[in-house]
């Protein structure tokens, strides 16, 4: 069976995926878990899940639009030019700027 | 752990849906939560009619993803609240429709105009992202995690708030008047979004002790003034004689004349008595009630009857 693991790495962060182990249950799955995803790199906590109990959804499928698959600029703070702004604002736009930039070079290559 | 215990590890993100919470901890942090999940649902209600006024395309597109945002956030935070497993989400919603749901009071006043719009979508948004950035730092982790997506995409709705205002103030003489009367229809509303100054509101200083809220009212409100005045001088709007402001140099602070402000109309609005609130409030039970037909097809036959038709609604 195959079994995703997602890491935390300091307490109160986001778990995340960090790559599968293949085990015959769940005692083993956790304990390779550990092993390979945790025993050098730093982790407070592991997820381990069942793969088939993962439901997915890709961008490509019918009907859907997720984030990143459309050119929707209106929706961007970086669309408007308001001059200096709130600390929290220029924060949040930075973090959209950030994953802007991640998409251009993504379909740059 | 009882609730000196939790005064004790009270800090950022520190409890979660593994740790066993005292009850009034799960109380004040429902409370709160829910009020919150409440005002992002009822501001995208007051918006919603300005899609289909807004003067331009761009506009159009950007009020409904605005609106969009919105829902989304009331859903987030719905959940976070639902976790501590004191309402569950169905009761909430319902208090919502009912009128024992409650909300932030700017919501409580129709919007007539586009000229008004800015008024919601700058600085009430402006306001309540001064509150919302405060709790990144919440004690109770879910909340914060939901506050991490909900500041993440809020920057947009009051950059575009903004762009509204500068273009109207930057339009005829018409639109500037229009605009000033606007602003002055609000502007004794906005400085009561973070309630009285002199209150150390009932609630606060409990949710402050176990780090639910990070920083005071009076606070907060002094921060937006900090920030949202020079905004405000910036458009050419004049700031009203009443209520009156006085800004403090030595303690770099703004002190309202608290009397300036109608408190018995705030009462009643927080009680969910004021006419036109209440208005909203039935509308908000009406298309409650007129999608319930949605709701238990779901239940009843969640892996036929809706699957497939809700892809595109929320991207
Ligand atoms: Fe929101
Ligand atoms: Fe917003």
């Amino acid at each position: 069976m195959r079994f995703e693991v997602f890491r935390q790495e300091k307490r109160k962060e986001y778990h995340q995926h960090v790559g599968d182990v293949h085990a015959p249950d769940m005692e083993l799955a956790k304990q390779y878990a550990q092993v390979i995803h945790a025993r050098r790199k730093p982790a407070n906590s592991l997820w381990v899940v069942p793969k088939d109990e993962i439901g997915t959804v890709d961008a490509d499928e019918q009907s859907v639009e997720m984030g990143g698959t459309t050119q929707k600029q209106y929706r961007w703070a970086t669309n408007f030019a308001t001059g200096e702004m709130p600390e929290e604002i220029e924060e949040s736009e930075r973090e959209q700027q950030s994953v802007e930039r991640d998409a251009a070079g993504e379909s740059d290559d | 752990m009882n609730i000196e215990q939790v005064k004790e590890r009270a800090g950022p993100r520190e409890f979660g849906p593994s740790d066993e919470m005292p009850e009034p901890y799960r109380k004040a942090a429902t409370r709160m939560i829910q009020f919150h999940a409440n005002s992002e649902i009822m501001g995208a209600l007051i918006e919603r009619p300005f899609i289909r006024q807004a003067p331009s395309l761009e506009r159009k597109l950007a009020v409904s993803a605005q609106v969009q945002d919105e829902i989304g956030h009331g859903q987030l935070l719905y959940r976070a609240a639902e976790q501590l497993g004191v309402k569950t989400r169905e009761e909430m919603l319902d208090e919502l429709a009912d009128g024992r749901g409650k909300f932030l009071n700017c919501f409580h006043y129709p919007l007539d105009h586009w000229y008004e719009l800015p008024m919601i979508m700058f600085f009430v948004d402006g306001a309540a992202m001064r509150r919302q950035a405060s709790l990144k730092r919440t004690s109770w982790e879910p909340y914060a995690h939901a506050i991490d997506k909900i500041c993440f995409e809020e920057g947009f709705h009051i950059k575009h708030g903004e762009d509204i205002l500068r273009e109207i103030a930057t339009g005829s003489r018409r639109d500037k008047e229009l605009l000033q009367d606007a602003f002055e229809k609000w502007w004794p509303r906005i400085l009561q979004f973070f309630g009285p100054t002199d209150d150390d509101s009932t609630h606060g200083g409990f949710a402050q002790e176990v780090g639910l809220k990070t920083m005071s009212n009076d606070d907060l409100r002094n921060a937006f003034l900090n920030a949202y005045l020079p905004k405000a001088e910036k458009y050419g709007l004049e700031i009203p004689e009443y209520p009156r402001i006085e800004y403090d140099e030595s303690r770099d602070h703004y002190e309202i004349e608290n009397s300036d402000l109608d408190w018995a109309e705030f009462e009643t609005v927080s009680k969910n008595e004021y006419p036109p609130g209440r208005e909203q409030i039935d509308s908000r039970g009406r298309r409650q009630e007129a999608v319930d037909w949605v709701r238990e097809a779901i239940m009843d036959d969640s892996t036929t009857a809706v699957t497939g038709t809700t892809g595109a609604a929320a991207d």
